[in-house]
């Protein structure tokens, strides 16, 4: 039940965003009041600076500098990071940083969703009784403490005081499951806390609103259990929000966990943008930041076709909306 | 004559921020087995809560319910969530007004249909889904096949209600509680609905209770009516004595309302005029007294008991219609 | 008005006691914040002298926290407001022309959203406060100009969204509609009847606003962009991680207040909203 049209504009709208993301970045970088060339190459001769602005098209205007970079980021030459013993590709970086957020992007919304939701039918089940206001108010508390302080609380206590976990560093998953996992532990708690607590409430007011739906009554008039009609008749419908919040969500953890990537050393993609923009690999930035936004784009178009699953009714309605 | 459904002194209050309301108080209703017993009157009357609460379908904590209810020799009032459950499908079921918001959304109608099948009868997965099929055979639905693959916003308002009318028979219930089953129809749909609900009660010889606030539908498909204001049965009777009959002015009120065939084009229809009282604060009288035409001093000062004349008819008022005094 | 809850009078007081170290700070007695006590280094909790003990520097916490608050709270204020004003004033006037000035809006709303703050704060501050000499180290002052420019860039689409969906949910009601009717001038109904109902939503999120800038200055200067030598909680954790393993109440000091100020200030957004949210039933 796919329609064409619909698509085909949604995409388009998601290409501007890109397009005009990735052109504002460019025209970001031309705002320095420096020459570019000097920054990325401080001791070369100035016939090398020449070159280099050749090579970038450093030397074309803003328009034609964007155009450039944009033709060679489409094939997948996203530039290069400069050293004064030579240069390094950011593919080469992405590469390996990709995975790294990606898996921790992955454990933080497993484990967030995985607590949230439980949580969440608890609360609208028992909603505006003790157990839902301990929940809430708790999770609300939870949610106000900064993800960093909550990776330095960790690092303190279960780093330090017991020792119980490393606190630095990445770990691949073939270098042994165990030991990529005890290095990701701290990190995931810290990203997930403030997720566990907007999902819940998320899940909690909609899921509330449902239950007084008729169809809840209906179910219950079939002679269904409480259990069974929360799982199988309120949980898919109330959960919309819930999916749309937590895609737009892993746009942001990819990259958006700067902090947290710096702090725990699991060097991700945040941190590669930290790094370019700390050393000044302008190039590295841009391509960077146009993969972060690349990916939120991506999962703002999961979104809207994962809505379409969870509630049938909209993949007719948007059409027509 | 035995009982299937014995309400006595049903009262079901509301706690909310403004107060106690007071949606249902002391009902008294027996059903007789094999029946149709209509329940009529206007929108906030208590119509919907009383026959929710007669199954124990409120939710909340902030509901009360009083009285006894009896089902088959069952106390529904004295057992736990789970004993009440089990009556469900099997013996009491339950139809609703709005089919589009009483079908879950997001599931499709062969396992909303079976679904009930599965629980209740403990069918295997085939067995149920053979049967949901004969089922929509049943309520005279086309092409079942096809609608049972369906989602509910795919049907038309008939099919869904007839649907929900499939649901609630799935597990041949004793006793159907149908709440406004036309009300969100087209006329000609609501005709065609009732004729079904009427061939299926003989059928499957079901007791019905129809909610509904139109007299017309009371007239050719019940054999009982109750009439409710403000939370209480004011009047009960054999559906034929009611209309040659009636004891109410609240009654004749509601029936003067309707249009007639033999009312010349434009003649004014009646109108009750005023509004229901308020539930949160009943005054002392007759809750009918402000707008009842006929009221007179007592009626505002003192609530009237339900009476019984020796035929069984039920009233409550001080001042019958037909009765002298 | 309603009756506040003691939740909600703490959240008050809190905010009262940080507004207060903002702008009163200067007359406690303290020593300069970076005042070093050579002879009580990493001194702990309510020590004599510290109720808050000292740092690995010999800063004495509590002069820093008042320090810090200053300027925390100033640049929260600074950009909420300013974000704040330009957000509102951009969503107001393109869901009240529709349109394409409204598509255009939306399209850069849309832009703004889909980096995350922090790496659009991060790329901002970067470009913002490099100097003309790379060498030359940048000025506190202008840092904390750039920092506020920087989060307000970051707070305008998602300020301006808000404001916008408030009101396209208002322009279409009855009233406006009437106003306009009655040859009212668009700017008169927006200043009267479109903003007073506007506003309060905005005042909600504003409340949430603050606490999201705050806690992007600590993350800033967490790695080292922000302020970095200059006293803010930020600037306390920064350094305060230091001292991790033999003095952590270094980072329980910065990370209580901050954490306490982000509480106070979203369960004020949150009072608002169900305020609101009660008034919209209402209706």
């Amino acid at each position: 039940m796919f329609k064409f049209g619909f698509w085909l504009q949604r995409v388009a709208q998601l290409l501007i965003v890109l397009l005009l993301v990735t052109f504002g970045v460019s025209m970001l970088l031309r705002l320095i009041p420096v020459d570019l060339a000097t920054i990325l190459l401080p001791v070369a001769s100035e016939e090398e600076r020449v070159m280099l602005r050749a090579e970038l098209g450093f030397d074309k205007g803003p328009i034609g500098y964007y155009l450039q970079w944009l033709g060679n980021f489409v094939q997948g030459d996203f530039g290069k990071i400069y050293f004064s013993g030579g240069t390094e590709n950011v593919s080469d970086h992405l590469k390996q940083a990709m995975p790294r957020s990606l898996l921790l992007m992955v454990y933080t919304q497993v484990l967030a969703l995985a607590i949230a939701i439980p949580l969440g039918v608890l609360s609208a089940y028992r909603a505006g009784r003790r157990s839902d206001k301990v929940i809430s108010n708790t999770l609300f508390t939870l949610s106000s403490i900064p993800n960093f302080a909550i990776a330095l609380l960790l690092i303190i206590f279960i780093g330090v005081k017991f020792a119980w976990l490393p606190t630095l560093g990445y770990v691949p998953i073939a270098e042994g499951y165990w030991e990529h996992l005890k290095h990701m532990i701290m990190p995931v708690i810290s990203l997930s806390v403030g997720l566990i607590a907007t999902y819940t409430r998320l899940l909690r007011a909609d899921m509330i609103a449902a239950l007084r739906e008729d169809y809840v009554t209906m179910a219950a008039s079939k002679g269904l259990s409480d259990q069974r009609i929360l799982w199988r008749h309120v949980l898919r419908p109330s959960s919309v929000t819930l999916m749309t919040s937590a895609a737009l969500s892993m746009g942001g953890l990819i990259g958006g966990a700067i902090v947290i990537e710096s702090i725990f050393a699991t060097y991700g993609v945040g941190f590669e943008v930290f790094a370019a923009i700390a050393g000044r690999q302008y190039i590295a930035m841009q391509s960077t930041v146009a993969v972060i936004a690349l990916f939120y784009v991506f999962f703002n178009l999961v979104v809207d076709i994962g809505t379409g699953f969870v509630d049938p009714r909209t993949r007719d309605r948007r059409v027509n909306a | 004559m035995s009982s299937l459904l014995s309400i006595k002194n049903l009262g079901v209050n509301f706690d909310t921020a403004r107060g106690s309301l007071e949606a249902v108080h002391g009902v008294d209703i027996e059903i007789p087995a094999g029946t149709s017993v209509g329940v009529v009157g206007e929108s906030g009357s208590g119509k919907t809560v009383m026959c929710r609460a007669a199954m124990g379908l409120l939710q909340g904590s902030n509901v009360k319910r009083s009285g006894t209810v009896i089902f088959d020799g069952h106390e529904l009032t004295a057992m736990s969530k789970e004993e009440v459950r089990n009556l469900f499908g099997s013996g009491m079921a339950m139809i609703f007004q709005d089919p589009m918001t009483a079908l879950n959304p997001v599931r499709r109608i062969g396992s909303q249909l079976s679904e009930g099948l599965r629980v209740r009868l403990e069918m295997s997965k085939k067995d149920a889904m053979v049967r949901s099929k004969e089922l929509l055979e049943l309520v005279r639905i086309p092409n079942p096949t096809a609608v049972l693959n369906s989602f509910p916003y795919q049907l038309s308002g008939g099919m869904r209600q007839r649907v929900m009318i499939a649901i609630a028979i799935a597990c041949n219930p004793k006793l159907l509680f149908a709440d406004e089953p036309t009300t969100a129809l087209d006329v000609t749909v609501q005709a065609q609905i009732l004729q079904l609900l009427r061939e299926l009660r003989e059928d499957l010889k079901m007791s019905m209770v129809l909610v509904t606030h139109d007299l017309g539908v009371v007239a050719g498909n019940t054999d009982y009516v109750a009439v409710m204001y403000a939370g209480e049965v004011v009047e009960y009777a054999p559906t034929t004595k009611l209309f040659a009959d009636m004891r109410m002015p609240y009654t004749e009120a509601l029936l003067e309302s309707i249009p007639k065939v033999d009312h010349k084009s434009g003649t004014r229809l009646a109108v009750i005029a005023g509004r229901l009282p308020n539930p949160t604060d009943r005054g002392a009288g007759c809750s009918f007294a402000p707008r009842c035409k006929y009221a007179q001093e007592k009626c505002h000062k003192e609530h009237p008991e339900l009476k019984k004349d020796p035929d069984g008819h039920l009233y409550r008022c001080w001042y019958p219609i037909g009765v002298a005094l | 008005m309603r009756k506040f809850t003691k939740p909600t009078w703490l959240a008050i007081s809190w905010l009262s006691l940080m507004m207060f170290f903002a702008i009163f700070g200067w007359a406690l007695p303290f020593k300069s914040w970076n005042f070093v006590y050579e002879d009580d280094l990493e001194v702990g909790l309510f020590s004599n002298g510290h109720i808050l003990g000292t740092d690995s520097n010999g800063y004495d916490l509590l002069s820093s926290i008042v320090a810090g608050t200053r300027m925390s709270i100033f640049i929260a204020i600074a950009a909420v407001g300013l974000g704040g004003l330009i957000g509102s004033v951009l969503g107001i006037t393109a869901a009240y022309v529709r349109g394409k000035v409204d598509t255009v809006m939306v399209t850069i709303f849309n832009v703004g959203l889909s980096v995350p703050n922090l790496v659009l704060a991060l790329a901002l501050v970067s470009v913002l406060a490099t100097n003309v000499d790379i060498n030359q180290a940048v000025p506190t002052w202008r840092r904390v100009m750039v920092l506020i420019m920087s989060l307000t860039i970051v707070l305008i689409p998602i300020l301006g969204r808000i404001a916008r969906g408030a009101t396209l949910s208002w322009a279409g009601r009855e009233f406006v509609t009437a106003a306009r009717s009655m040859g009212m001038r668009d700017r008169k109904i927006i200043t009267k009847h479109i903003v007073p109902n506007v506003l309060p939503a905005l005042i909600a999120v504003a409340f949430l606003a603050v606490g999201v800038v705050i806690i992007a200055e600590a993350s800033l200067s967490i790695l080292g962009v922000g302020i970095p030598d200059g006293a803010s909680w930020g600037g306390m954790i920064a350094r305060g991680r230091n001292d991790l393993e033999y003095a952590p109440h270094v980072l329980y000091v910065p990370i209580f207040f901050l954490a306490l100020t982000v509480i106070s200030t979203n369960h004020l957004g949150d009072v608002v909203r169900a305020q609101l949210d009660s008034r919209e039933a209402k209706v």
